[in-house]
């Protein structure tokens, strides 16, 4: 092969299409909606919604993102929040205070993690195969928690425990800073952290990251912890937010948290999964979702919209990927 | 059955040219039935491109005629190769690993049905069973062929050339049959290979390992650029005289004495009854400033000793730089007691493909630039700019662009950055200029020159020969698992290495 093959710096006016599709789009998205339905979407209160619902999606999404950086699968994290929702309600309901209950189910976030990372790392059992069945277990273990049932929380007896979520700031819940505090924190383990750099090349070649000295399996398992803690104070949030526990309170975050990561890894830093990308992936879908149920679309939209972006955002990211080599 | 008097083979003016090469230069050949035939020659002197036009995968330049036990060959026709009772087995086998041998052999001939086209398991795996008996093997059948041992694995692969439906066996043709096989296991075969031709199918085989030719063939044939030079009896014919003829000139003895480092400093890096999968036992020494080359043929340890040393593989004996003991399978420790690795194939082994310049070549420790908590990326870039213009990386100062887009010279390049800047006090290469162009090629050999200069212990294993002519001071040859000779000095020439390699171990291992 010659020097000459190196390819030559492209020179052209970059509008960002690469890097910022997903902004245009979401901007698109507002604009369609602001003229088709004006009354209903433009209003402060449709936007505080679509903050307000998308902070715990945006937590377990978040939490998503290491471990799919390192290269693994984490299919517990909403097994992992089902657990959580359940045992803080379930410790609230049976006497313990808010810091043991929220305190205990952030500790079983962190033993759920390195649950997977035995499994994944100790085990070698493929991490999509591994966190499958563990996520089994988890839904198994909120039915023994709550009893198959659900658990309560009325309004007037936890005030303490959800305020701890409600309480608004500058017109927003806590629970939106919250998401807020945790995607700053994970910006910055990955970019500007050894800790980051460490993720991304394992999630890139594991065999050569342990050749340059990486600590691959640690690496995984820290990936796995984070991914488990963090759908764990996610959980803590629901409850908080939703005040009920049932044992498929997390059904509906697995979807749309996978949909966020893969499609935010085709954006801001494409070919990689990263944390503006993937906000910016929430919101964008959150935004179409809301949009278009208050044009009065039937509720099933957020399931075929969230399907459809996984499949659009894994392919639009095969090709990201193409283009680069 | 042939009669005595018919050649198994008989092949008559081959060639082949490609573009405007010429691989095979009107070779002809003769093979008796129940003879053992070695085919040997140098990288590019033709066997393989013979093999192929056998096999019907080439078809040769007109005027070749070949012959299989007296019948004409159609030429450039797998199938007519098929027929006429030539048998291939290939070095990599093509065996299913995860099927198990009565499968494996199935795939060869399709299974025994019964009426209602059911698997008859009992006749399979009878039959199986009868095919490598008359191999001499006694295997489970049953058994994945993965678990099974090499040499049970290339009985497998002989069986099922063997039992191919339609016409008889005639002859065997094997390419390289023992390239992976430890000792014992390589004489199983060698038992193996002497019941298919008392049996009274010709084998031909192909091979770079002398042990084989000597302890398995009747007679051996030599090719060197493309031309036929000889076909002798081994009865009476020496190594020596066997390397002549393969490399074409006479080479002067070995030396084979003691360590003496004269010029180099203190001892640096230590390996003590070493030993892995394939490398068995090996002691060596690597002083400060000295490059000490590992050459060997597939299968000798050679494409281990990097990973062994470094860490990467499980091992039993001792590693020590400078006194201190290495860990096995402990990269990161390896590296914080200032060993280096360049591994042999950059894509699979050290490269982030879709990373950038930057982030390759700061994996090793990437906090270097941190403060206030911040990794700080313009210092990062500048750090990275210095050693990319050092190894003149093309194009010049680009620490954002990815691995993909460079050319492969160049990302070895960035490969060897990232360990040239962690100043490293052991520094090994494997396969250190693999697929990398002429240009950066000898820009490689020069940093490797200043490494060693600056007081590095260099250990550099590769297969090619030039390389470790212009770059070592001594040269460790492979055979067999063990450091089996060294060359130094003026003795360090490309002949003398390859013919070492294929040598026979005659010498007590030396350190």
């Amino acid at each position: 092969m010659s020097e000459l093959q190196a390819v030559a710096p492209r020179r052209r006016i970059n509008f960002g299409f690469d890097k910022f599709s997903g902004l245009y789009v979401w901007a698109l998205l507002i604009l369609i909606f602001s003229l088709w339905i004006p009354d209903l979407f433009l209003q402060t209160s449709t936007f505080k919604q679509i903050l307000t619902f998308q902070a715990i999606s945006a937590i377990v999404a978040l939490g998503l993102i290491m471990p799919v950086a390192a290269g693994a699968f984490d299919l517990t994290i909403a097994g992992t929040l089902t657990v959580s929702v359940c045992f803080t309600a379930w410790a609230l309901t049976s006497g313990y205070g808010v810091v043991v209950a929220a305190g205990g189910s952030i500790l079983i976030g962190v033993v759920i993690g390195l649950a997977n990372s035995l499994v994944v790392v100790k085990l070698r059992v493929n991490s999509f195969i591994g966190t499958l069945g563990m996520s089994s277990i988890l839904i198994a273990i909120a039915y023994m928690i709550t009893d198959s049932s659900q658990i309560v929380l009325s309004t007037s007896g936890y005030a303490p425990f959800f305020e701890f979520a409600r309480v608004e700031m500058f017109g927003l819940p806590r629970s939106v800073y919250f998401a807020a505090l945790i995607a700053l924190v994970f910006w910055w383990i990955l970019e500007y952290t050894p800790g980051g750099r460490y993720l991304y090349a394992v999630g890139g070649n594991p065999v050569a990251s342990r050749l340059a000295g990486v600590r691959v399996g640690r690496v995984t398992m820290i990936a796995f912890v984070a991914s488990g803690a963090t759908s764990a104070f996610g959980g803590i949030v629901y409850l908080a937010t939703i005040g009920t526990a049932t044992p498929d309170s997390g059904s509906g975050y697995l979807l749309p948290a996978f949909s966020a990561v893969f499609l935010g890894a085709t954006q801001i830093r494409p070919g990689r999964v990263n944390v503006p990308g993937t906000l910016v992936a929430i919101f964008l879908l959150a935004t179409g979702v809301t949009g278009l149920q208050l044009a009065g679309a039937p509720s099933y939209v957020t399931q075929l919209f969230n399907g459809a972006a996984l499949i659009v955002a894994v392919a639009l990211a095969a090709r990201t990927i193409r283009r680069q080599s | 059955m042939t009669s005595a008097m018919t050649s198994a083979l008989s092949v008559r003016n081959a060639s082949k040219i490609f573009g405007a090469q010429i691989a095979l230069d009107a070779v002809s050949i003769e093979v008796a039935p129940g003879e053992v035939r070695a085919l040997v020659g140098q990288n590019g002197c033709g066997k393989s491109t013979l093999i192929k036009i056998l096999a019907g995968f080439h078809v040769p330049e007109p005027g070749m005629e070949a012959f299989v036990g007296g019948e004409p060959l159609e030429l450039g026709d797998p199938v007519a190769s098929e027929a006429s009772g030539l048998r291939f087995v290939h070095q990599d086998l093509g065996l299913v690993g995860n099927l198990d041998t009565v499968d494996n052999l199935a795939l060869g001939q399709g299974y025994i049905t019964n009426v209602t086209k059911t698997i008859s398991w009992r006749k399979e795996r009878a039959k199986a069973r009868e095919a490598l008996a008359a191999l001499g093997y006694d295997i489970n059948v049953s058994m994945p062929v993965a678990g099974l041992q090499m040499s049970e694995r290339t009985a497998v692969a002989i069986a099922r050339a063997m039992s191919e439906q339609g016409t008889p066996s005639k002859m065997l043709i094997l390419d390289e049959p023992t390239a992976n096989l430890p000792g014992p296991e390589a004489q199983r075969l060698y038992q193996l290979v002497r019941r298919v031709a008392d049996s009274g199918v010709a084998v031909l085989f192909v091979s770079h390992h002398f042990d084989e030719v000597f302890e398995m063939a009747e007679s051996v044939t030599v090719l060197r650029d493309g031309k036929l030079i000889a076909t002798r009896p081994v009865a009476g014919l020496s190594e020596e005289q066997l390397i002549e003829l393969v490399v074409g000139r006479k080479l002067e003895e070995h030396d084979k004495g003691e360590a003496a480092n004269r010029e180099h400093g203190t001892e640096i890096l230590q390996l003590m009854g070493v030993s892995g999968r394939n490398v068995s036992g090996m002691d060596l020494t690597v002083h400060q400033g000295e490059v000490v080359g590992v050459a060997g043929i597939t299968g000798s340890g050679r494409e281990e000793v990097a990973a062994l040393v470094f860490g990467g593989h499980g091992r039993a004996g001792e590693i020590s730089v400078n006194g201190k003991i290495l860990p096995q399978n402990r990269p990161d420790i390896s590296i914080e007691r200032g060993v280096a690795l360049v591994p042999a194939e950059r894509h699979a082994n050290a490269s982030l493909l879709d990373q950038t310049l930057r982030e390759n070549i700061t994996l090793v420790d990437p906090g270097r630039h941190m403060s206030l908590g911040f990794l700080r990326r313009n210092p990062e870039k500048a750090d990275v700019r210095v050693w990319l213009d050092r190894l003149s990386v093309k194009p010049s100062g680009q620490t954002e662009y990815t691995m993909t887009q460079l050319s492969g010279g160049n990302q070895q390049k960035v490969i060897l950055a990232r360990w040239l800047r962690q100043e490293p006090v052991v520094l090994i290469l494997d396969e250190p200029t693999q697929g990398v162009d002429v240009g950066a090629k000898a820009d490689i050999h020069t940093l490797v020159d200043e490494a060693a200069a600056q007081g590095a212990a260099v250990l550099v294993c590769s297969t090619d020969h030039e390389e470790l002519v212009r770059i070592c001071d001594r040269v460790v040859i492979m055979r067999r698992g063990r450091a089996a000779e060294i060359l130094r000095g003026e003795k360090i020439t490309a002949e003398n290495i390859t013919a070492a390699t294929i040598g026979r171990d005659t010498a007590e291992p030396a350190a």
